[in-house]
This record gives C-alpha cells, sequence and structure tokens, in this order.
C-alpha cells in the first residue's frame, strides 16, 4: 500500500499517493490542468510550462506535471496569477512557426487551438515573424510539417521510450530547434520505422496522415475499440470510421501494447488493391458466374454427400475469430468427420508453457528469443523487447540466419546449441521465453529446463494461432488426395505451391474476401467479410480473449463465415 | 438619441466578413435604429467621413501599401477600431505569401498561372506596392478584436451589440473561432 499524501487543490482536501506527481493527483480527483507536452504514456519532462500552478512557499509558478506531492501541500490551479503566466505562454507558443487554424488538418482537433479557446486568446500577443520552416514529406504514410510543431518532444519521447528506436531529437538551438531524424537526415532516408506512434501522440498539426488528413474532425468520426489482426500479439486499437469508411487505426493507450503498433498495423489496411468478393461464385461453363446463397450452399452440400467422408479435406486460417474457428471444428470434424486443420502453423508441436506477457518481456533480466524474427514479424513484440534492453535486460539470440534482433542481442546462439542459451538463462532471475516455428523440436525440449523460472510467450504465426492450436487444430495441407476440398482463406493469399496442390483436388472449395489466383481456379467461391466488419473475439499470443469489434457495417448480401458454415451443416 | 456611426472597409479580404454581416439579416435592420452605417465597400460611399466615426471596423490583412493608407485612415477617423476577421486579426491565408520571395509570388500570379498566357507583372508606380503582409494591429492600434472565418453573424451582433451597451466585448464559447 503506497502511503497517503494530504494536500489541498483550490481549496479542496485530497488524498494523494505518495510519489505522484500534482497533475497525477488533481487527474484522480477530476480537477483539469492543461498539459501539452505532457501524456500519461511517456515522462514527464515540463517543458512547455502550460501546466504551471501555484504551490504555497515555492519560488515562481511550478509545473503540475513533473512537481511531486509532499504533505500539507496547497496548490491553487487556476489562480489569477497562473491564468495570466498561461496565457503568456501560449502568447509565447503562438508566436513561432505557423499556427494559423483555417488550413490547419488538426483545426478542431488540436490541443494548442483548445487551449487558446479555454483562455480566451482573440489575438496573438506577440507577433510571428513569419519565417518559413520546411516540411518534411518524405515517408509514405504521414508528413511533417515544422510549421506546426511547438517542441514539446512527444514525439522524442514515444519513439524513444516506447517504439525504443530512438530515431528522433532536437538539432539546433532556440527559435531555430526542430525536430530532426538521426541527428538531420530526411524522416524518409532515416531509421524511422514508420510505426506512427509519433503521429498519434502529436498534439498539433505538425505530424499529418497522408489518408485520413481532412477527412473528418474527431466530433464527426466513430471510433470502434478492437485489436489488430495482422499478427498474434493482439495490439489493442481503435478504428476510427466515418460514413462507413475507415480513416485510419490508432493503438489503444490502455492495453499491452501502450499505443504502439506496427507500420503493418497502423498503414497495411490502406494498400489493399485486390478485389473484393461480392457474391457466391460457381463455375459454370468453365466460367465464373454469380449464384444465390441457396444455389451455392446446396451445390457445396451435394458435393461433399458425394464424396466419401475420409475424401473430404477442410483447411482454414489462423486468422479467424474464433466462432468461426469453433464452427468450422464442429462442422467439418464433428459433423461431416472430414479431414480438418490449418493453413498456417500453430506451434503445435511444442510443450511449452503459454501464458507469458508482454509485461513480463518489460520486467524481465533476461529475454530469449529463438526460432524466430519478432522485429519483422511480431514488431510491437520486437519493440518490447528492445525496450526492456534499453533498461538493462539482456537479450540471447538463438538463431540461424540474419535476425533483425542480432544487433541487439548481448549473446546470439545457432540453433543447435540451445542448450548453452538456456543455461545462460537459468543464471538470471526473470527471464522470459520467446519461441518460434523455426526451433526444431529437439532442441526446442532443452527449453523445458527453464520452465519453473521463465515465462514463456509463443509466437504464433497468424493472428488466433492459439485458439487453432488450443482446438488441436495442425498444419496437415494435403489436398491433394482429397476428392472435395474446402478453403477458407479469409483475407489471406494462398502461396503457389499450395494453390498448386490444392488444383489437384476434384472439387475445390474457396472461402475469401478477395480475388486471388485460388479463386480462379475454384469451382466453388465463398465471400468472406473482413475481420473489421466482424463482431467476435480471438486468443492473442498471451492467451488473453480479446474482444474484435465491428467498425463497419456488413457490406450488402455478405453472411458472416460462421453463419455459412451453420447453413451449410444443416444440409449435411 | 443620435444614431452611433460606423465605418467599415476592407483590406486584403475575400468578401466574407461583409459577408457574415449582411448575415445578420433582419437583425442588420434592427440595428439600423441605433446605427448609422456610414460608408462600406457594399455601399455607394466607401470612404469614413472627415468628421469621424464612433466606431471601424476593418476586414482583411495588410499586404500593400495601399492598405496602409485605409487603415491609417480609418484609425484617425474612429474612435474603437475593431479588427474583423482572421486575416485582419491573424494576418489570415495572405500570410502563406510570407513564406516566399515577393518575386517569386508575383510571378506565380502573373505569369505563371497555368491559365495565363503571356503573363506580365504590372509595375506602374501609380499601383499599390505589395509589401510583407501582416494583421491590421502590426500597423495601426485595434481596440476589439473578433477573429474567426469568417466570424459568424452571431458573432457579430454580440460585438456591435455590446459596443452600443458601451462595453469592450469579452470572446468566448461559440463568439470566439479562429476558423
Amino acid at each position: 500500500m503506497d502511503k497517503v499524501v494530504n494536500i489541498r487543490i483550490n481549496g479542496r482536501h485530497i488524498r494523494a499517493r505518495a510519489g505522484q506527481t500534482v497533475m497525477e493527483a488533481a487527474k484522480g480527483v477530476g480537477i483539469d490542468i492543461p498539459s501539452l507536452c505532457h501524456h500519461p504514456a511517456v515522462t514527464p519532462i515540463g517543458a512547455c510550462r502550460i501546466c504551471v500552478v501555484e504551490i504555497e512557499r515555492q519560488r515562481g509558478l511550478q509545473p503540475a506535471c513533473t512537481f511531486p506531492v509532499t504533505e500539507g501541500m496547497r496548490v491553487e490551479t487556476e489562480s489569477p496569477k497562473v491564468v495570466e503566466e498561461r496565457r503568456f505562454i501560449l502568447g509565447l507558443l503562438f508566436s513561432e512557426g505557423n499556427h494559423y487554424c483555417p488550413f490547419c488538418e488538426s483545426s478542431g482537433d488540436c490541443e494548442l487551438q483548445a487551449l487558446a479557446y479555454r483562455y480566451g486568446l482573440d489575438h496573438w500577443i506577440y507577433q510571428n515573424p513569419g519565417e518559413a520552416r520546411p516540411v518534411d514529406g518524405t515517408r509514405e504514410h504521414f508528413i511533417m510539417d515544422h510549421n506546426r510543431c511547438i517542441l514539446c518532444r512527444r514525439c522524442i519521447r514515444v519513439c524513444s521510450e516506447l517504439a525504443a528506436n530512438n530515431t528522433l531529437g532536437v538539432k539546433y538551438r532556440g527559435a531555430k530547434t526542430v525536430i530532426c531524424a538521426d541527428g538531420g537526415v530526411p524522416f524518409g532516408e532515416s531509421t524511422c520505422i514508420s510505426c506512427g506512434t509519433c503521429l498519434q501522440i502529436c498534439p498539433t498539426g505538425a505530424l499529418i496522415d497522408r489518408k485520413s488528413a481532412y477527412a473528418g474532425r474527431e466530433s464527426q468520426v466513430e471510433r470502434t475499440k478492437s485489436v489488430c489482426m495482422f499478427c498474434s500479439v493482439g495490439c489493442g486499437s481503435e478504428i476510427i470510421t466515418r460514413a462507413g469508411r475507415v480513416l485510419r487505426v490508432e493503438g489503444e493507450w490502455e492495453e499491452h501494447n501502450n499505443g504502439v503498433l506496427c507500420l503493418k498495423g497502423r498503414f497495411e489496411l490502406f494498400k489493399e488493391t485486390r478485389k473484393r468478393i461480392e457474391t457466391p461464385l460457381i463455375r459454370k461453363d468453365s466460367r465464373m458466374q454469380q449464384v444465390s446463397w441457396e444455389e451455392a450452399l446446396d451445390t457445396l452440400a451435394q458435393a461433399f454427400k458425394k464424396s466419401p467422408s475420409k475424401k473430404i479435406g477442410a483447411w482454414t486460417t489462423c486468422r479467424t475469430l474464433n466462432l468461426t474457428l469453433s464452427e468450422f471444428v464442429a462442422v467439418f470434424l464433428g459433423k461431416i468427420g472430414a479431414n480438418v486443420g490449418v493453413l498456417e502453423l500453430t506451434l503445435a508441436r511444442f510443450k511449452l508453457p503459454l501464458g507469458g506477457s508482454l509485461n513480463d518481456l518489460l520486467s524481465a533480466d533476461t529475454i530469449l528469443v529463438t526460432g524466430a524474427d519478432p522485429l519483422s514479424d511480431h514488431p510491437v513484440i520486437g519493440y518490447h523487447i528492445k525496450r526492456a534492453c534499453m533498461n538493462g535486460a539482456r537479450l540471447v539470440l538463438v538463431s540461424d540466419n540474419n535476425n533483425e534482433m542480432r544487433r541487439f542481442a548481448h549473446k546470439t546462439f545457432s540453433l543447435n546449441e540451445m542448450g548453452k542459451a538456456v543455461k545462460f538463462c537459468q543464471n538470471s532471475a526473470s527471464p522470459v521465453v520467446l519461441y518460434g516455428e523455426e526451433t526444431p523440436p529437439e532442441q526446442a525440449e532443452k527449453l523445458a529446463a527453464l520452465q519453473r523460472k521463465a515465462h514463456f510467450i509463443p509466437l504464433f504465426p497468424e493472428s488466433n494461432g492459439f485458439h487453432a492450436k488450443a482446438l488441436g487444430l495442425r498444419a496437415n495441407f494435403a489436398p491433394s488426395q482429397m476428392e472435395a476440398v474446402y478453403l477458407l482463406l479469409e483475407d489471406t493469399s494462398l502461396s503457389d505451391e499450395k494453390i498448386k496442390q490444392a488444383r489437384e483436388a476434384k472439387f475445390l472449395a474457396v472461402h475469401a474476401s478477395y480475388h486471388s489466383p485460388i479463386t480462379e481456379v475454384a469451382d466453388i467461391v465463398f465471400p468472406a467479410l473482413l475481420w473489421y466488419e466482424h463482431e467476435g473475439s480471438l486468443y492473442n499470443l498471451e492467451g488473453k480473449k480479446v474482444a474484435v469489434r465491428k467498425a463497419v457495417s456488413l457490406p450488402e448480401g455478405l453472411i458472416p463465415e460462421n453463419e455459412v458454415l451453420t447453413q451449410l451443416a444443416a444440409r449435411m | 438619441m443620435a444614431k452611433i456611426k460606423i465605418a467599415t472597409d476592407w483590406l486584403a479580404a475575400c468578401a466574407g466578413c461583409h459577408m457574415s454581416l449582411l448575415d445578420l439579416d433582419e437583425r442588420l435592420v434592427q440595428l439600423l435604429d441605433k446605427i448609422e452605417i456610414t460608408s462600406s465597400p457594399i455601399t455607394d460611399l466607401k470612404y469614413p467621413p472627415r468628421e469621424g466615426v464612433t466606431v471601424g471596423i476593418l476586414t482583411g490583412t495588410v499586404n500593400n501599401t495601399a492598405h496602409l493608407e485605409v487603415a491609417r485612415v480609418m484609425r484617425e477617423r474612429c474612435q474603437i477600431l475593431v479588427s474583423l476577421g482572421d486575416c485582419s486579426v491573424l494576418g489570415g491565408v495572405p500570410l502563406m505569401r510570407n513564406q516566399v520571395k515577393m518575386e517569386d509570388a508575383l510571378r506565380r500570379a502573373y505569369v505563371e498561372t497555368e491559365s495565363t498566357v503571356d503573363g506580365l507583372i504590372p509595375r506602374s508606380e501609380e499601383l499599390a506596392q505589395p509589401i510583407f503582409a501582416r494583421p491590421l494591429d502590426q500597423v495601426v492600434k485595434v481596440d476589439v478584436y473578433l477573429p474567426g472565418c469568417p466570424p459568424s453573424a452571431d458573432a457579430i451582433h454580440f460585438v456591435i451589440g455590446e459596443l452600443l451597451e458601451g462595453r469592450i466585448p469579452v470572446l468566448k464559447d461559440q463568439v470566439l473561432k479562429y476558423d
């Protein structure tokens, strides 16, 4: 139990926790102290001074975001002296750069503008010298307009503290100070990984998202709390939509990813160019023709009835939700008795504990990564590992290939040196083990020695690999020996090798969101929803059940995959 | 009681602020019981009378030498000068021109625009010369500010109403807008 400290804010008695800042204590009881450079996700630095408050027996005003509470402290947050000082600070902020609202993308959602309204600034106290600063548009997904920047350094802090990438900093001094990447190269040529966390945390219009700029203010858009489905980390995200169109995706600050998403999670959605499948299609006279759901389901049921159940094969991607996966197993294994499996690996052969969390990573002193490359395949895990390393944890990498994590590793072993890696971890106090599919089974067994000490995080290749594994599904793809084959692809695509195998089946049904080479050779095609059109859940790699929410309404004429499977079962 | 005299004029403006003034609609007719608009860009008489007015209202950015003159005359002939609209208060869209060299701006506008054939930059000495664009209060003393692009008719009504009551208006909530 933390020690309680009694303070008074604006005459009101407050029981704060020792170690809290004045800002935190005030926020806890609903007293709003304005802030610009401060954000709860990063370390306070007291740079902008807009949160200054009057504290009894303190010389001058003090920044609330960095000032710790002490017993008997008396604070005034909106006294005339404080308000005068804040108006003065706003005047200084507006005197540099270009903070002219009518042609700014952030007008209406800008934290600086909101404060000018709050303190009734009807004109600029000090005139802007009007010198233009550069605009950097060298990154693919977002633009940096230095004219809008107030140098709050939130971007620098998320870059180093959360994404652990240390790309951003400042150069020059005084009024010439600007945010820069790698000491002063264009952002697009820097070490920036375009995770977009800086874009999300910018309080003004200095960082602009190319896709969603000018597409809607906060008051005009809807936010749906959901989960990113691009990998098994299952980052908490918010999908921002307007009139049924996805504008952008933001990371959820309160979830295990701490607001951070990766390039894929934040921007991949908007690079989609494949053509959507809109109705069921059946091959007639060697051409794919649109048919009704009834006809398509009847045809599929007929094809399955004609084949002996041993000659029916059904495979699904792990990039699907719990309800669909369960229904898939219930229909094809339970009702039809077919061969079932998944299209991606599910770490099925590993008999290691589950349930390690991203938080365990941050408190680990040693991190063992084996048979996986988190920075390219599970980037947010990669960022967490880098964060932990910056705070003193040691990374032990067990890998045979050119792993992105290699340059952060304290020690690197080849896969057949697992014994040495395990020994290294045994000497540490709180190790975390992350294992991926490239770990050979005989080497993975050696990890069992760490069972009592370490937390284990399985790095499933696809988003709902955890549930697929729990359902006993394996990557046993063998369609060539089947008479009738059903493939549930969702929005994934199939490798050329797998397509070649699938073509050998006598009858091929494909359930997918987009047209692709496999749908061209199928006998029957069913349209599938996209993940953000579903209402459902999945298990992330921590083994936690998380809700995937419907952010846009269902396209007309589409039926969720699990209902399609239920209707198929009714026909069998 | 004699009517309060108000004069208004524009500098580098898009006319949006004066459109907003006209958006007062029937309230403008009611106001005319108490005020007299001596001159405005949208009436026959353009210049504030020599004998002076109580309230002068200027919209637009100070953008060339003629604007300097208009601002100076208005300041001399009114008791209370109202800076109306974002261009006048903060500098507005014309301020973007400051970010390029004057010659580049002129060449772009008169020669390089896609719709121009055989363009020529006007150089006659009789014309006003462009200057570094700036808000009104950089040139003359301003008494009342009303930002907005444009300020709403309600905001203009509020400001005139407060001045008629003998108060300097304090802007807040819906009356205070920057865009």
